[in-house]
């Protein structure tokens, strides 16, 4: 087995196992539940065609999958470091950038794991209409990019400072500038300045693909251009990550 | 098995090792000593390729840290001054997960005889939050020794042990490099550790070394013979004792011992000798320590100059 699987085995043990990664899957899982439920319950919510029904779903899976991402990647380091798993981690033969790739591994195999979750709450509330399948599709395709970048800059800021409150707070508060354009009105985001968010923004990005995949039925092809941003996103992230995480900080 | 010569490492600007000399041969238990900040620790992470240096030379096992670490760092078993462990798994688990990484077939009876040899036989079922801080010492030690490893580096391993614990562990390292292929370096500000293991030292302060050479040659200072006190646990079945060694007389529990010293070796084969005899030692103490008085008088000197300046 190679380095990183080993790492990546830990990562997703450990998330699975530990009292947290199952009170974090509770928590997920009564979210999606009172939220599907309201979706049927609520008079207003519940005249929205089921697109749209499918279509938030999809945004607020996503939203959680890179909160997992940035609360991960914020341990993935300084938490090791906090522990003190980190320096006996550094000592074993293991190549930084091995030991970056089983973390984004086992990030991965905690989105995969949630992604199982939210199917069949996709399918209660989107089984009657025609896109369930192309949200799976698309929530996959852009949803993991935009999540495992999340996590790589939270890895990045976490090898860095060594601080686990450093880089949570760093990292929840781009979090919460990438979801800020779409908190604010319609009449806003068809501004100049909206319209230039949305560009650059692979959160609103992946957000508005899954609008037009979902609500409008636009094809791929209509969709390369937030593609290319989103895969950017990732890469960039991923450079960044491969910069710090070669020197962390772990005295 | 380490040479370093002229050291200098920098973090965030600040000098932290300014010109430190080491020299680690096969078959060597070397006691580096320093007071707390003198930059032990930091000289332990240049030499596994884990910190970068300004300048100087550093060779360990043949390779050059800065672009061998990971082939290198297969070959050394370390114990870090912070021993973490992942408090969620079992210590047999945790060290069949941690052998992968040496590529070394760490299979459970494998794992069951480490773990029995560092004291904690039985307990490999138990998660590691269940330990205690002497059970996780010495699980960490079993770590490093894991990978069979030709040269172990260990920060502080009797830290958190009773004296029972550490007369063990004394033992464990005196085997281990008792074959001369093999070499331990020993981080440590306890001298009477060194007294009991190491046949040669180095002293470090303010990031710079200060000494370096055999301690029996320290201790003797061309005496050839050393004094020590043993507090015994019991009275030994017979006092019949090794060659090269005197019994002076007894207060109570502490007896006084003459050793006469070889050049070579350090006085743990003597102490290794009364022990397979049956005398319970639970500690030693020289008689007149030289080393004691001579690290005062190695690192005092910049302490006080430090004062000064503050």
């Amino acid at each position: 087995m190679k380095m990183y699987q080993l790492i990546a085995m830990k990562e997703g043990r450990q998330m699975m196992s530990s009292r947290r990664g199952l009170v974090w899957l509770l928590a997920f899982s009564c979210l999606l539940s009172a939220f599907s439920l309201l979706l049927v319950s609520n008079t207003e919510l519940s005249l929205l065609d089921n697109a749209q029904v499918v279509n938030m779903m999809c945004g607020t899976v996503m939203a959680v999958g890179a909160l997992l991402a940035v609360v991960l990647g914020s341990d993935a380091y300084a938490g090791e470091k906090e522990r003190g798993t980190l320096v006996p981690l550094l000592c074993a033969p293991i190549d930084a950038q091995a030991l970056l790739v089983g973390k984004a591994l086992g990030m991965l195999i905690s989105w995969a794991v949630m992604f199982l979750v939210a199917m069949p709450y996709l399918w209660a509330v989107g089984a009657s209409g025609q896109n369930l399948g192309a949200a799976l599709f698309y929530l996959a395709l852009f949803g993991t990019p935009v999540v495992l970048g999340f996590g790589y800059l939270a890895m990045a800021i976490s090898a860095r400072t060594g601080s686990v409150l450093a880089s949570l707070m760093s990292m929840i508060i781009l979090l919460l500038l990438s979801a800020g354009p779409l908190l604010i009105g319609p009449g806003l985001r068809a501004t100049v300045i909206g319209r230039t968010m949305d560009m650059v923004n692979p959160f609103a990005g992946a957000l508005n693909t899954f609008d037009s995949v979902i609500i409008d039925s636009q094809s791929f092809a209509d969709q390369a251009g937030r593609f290319l941003l989103v895969a950017v996103w990732l890469a960039l992230c991923l450079w960044v990550a491969r910069r710090k995480a070669a020197h962390p900080e772990f005295q | 098995m380490i040479t370093i010569k002229g050291l200098h490492v920098s973090i965030e600007g600040r000098d932290i090792l300014k010109g430190i000399d080491l020299h680690v041969r096969p078959g060597d238990i070397y006691g580096l000593l320093g007071p707390n900040g003198a930059g032990k620790s930091t000289t332990i992470f240049a030499l596994l390729g884990l910190r970068e240096y300004e300048s100087g030379h550093i060779s360990v096992l043949g390779y050059d840290p800065k672009n061998h670490g990971a082939i290198l760092r297969r070959s050394i078993g370390v114990m870090p001054e912070h021993a973490g462990f992942y408090d969620w798994m079992t210590a047999t688990a945790y060290l069949r997960w941690y052998g992968r990484f040496y590529q070394c077939p760490s299979t459970s009876s494998k794992v069951e005889e480490l773990l029995e040899k560092v004291g904690l036989k039985g307990e490999g079922q138990i998660p590691i939050s269940g330990y205690s801080r002497g059970m996780k010492q010495r699980l960490a030690i079993a770590r490093a020794l894991l990978p069979r490893p030709r040269l172990l580096i260990l920060d502080e391993p009797t830290n958190g042990l009773d004296p029972k614990g550490r007369r063990e562990i004394h033992d464990l390292l005196t085997d281990y490099a008792r074959d001369g292929s093999t070499a331990v370096l020993l981080s440590t500000h306890l001298l009477d550790d060194v007294d009991r293991l190491c046949n040669r030292i180095g002293i470090m302060d303010q990031g710079c070394s200060r000494y370096e050479g055999s301690l029996m040659d320290l201790l003797t200072q061309g005496k050839g013979s050393v004094r020590y006190r043993l507090h015994l646990e019991s009275e030994p079945d017979a006092v019949v004792m090794p060659a090269g060694m005197d019994l002076l007389g007894r207060d109570g529990d502490w007896w006084q011992v003459e050793i006469q010293l070889k050049a070579s070796e350090g006085p743990s084969s003597y102490w290794r000798e009364l022990w397979r005899r049956g005398w319970p030692i639970l500690e030693i103490r020289s008689e007149v320590s030289s080393l004691e008085s001579f690290y005062l008088d190695t690192v005092a000197p910049s302490h006080l100059q430090l004062r000064e300046t503050v």
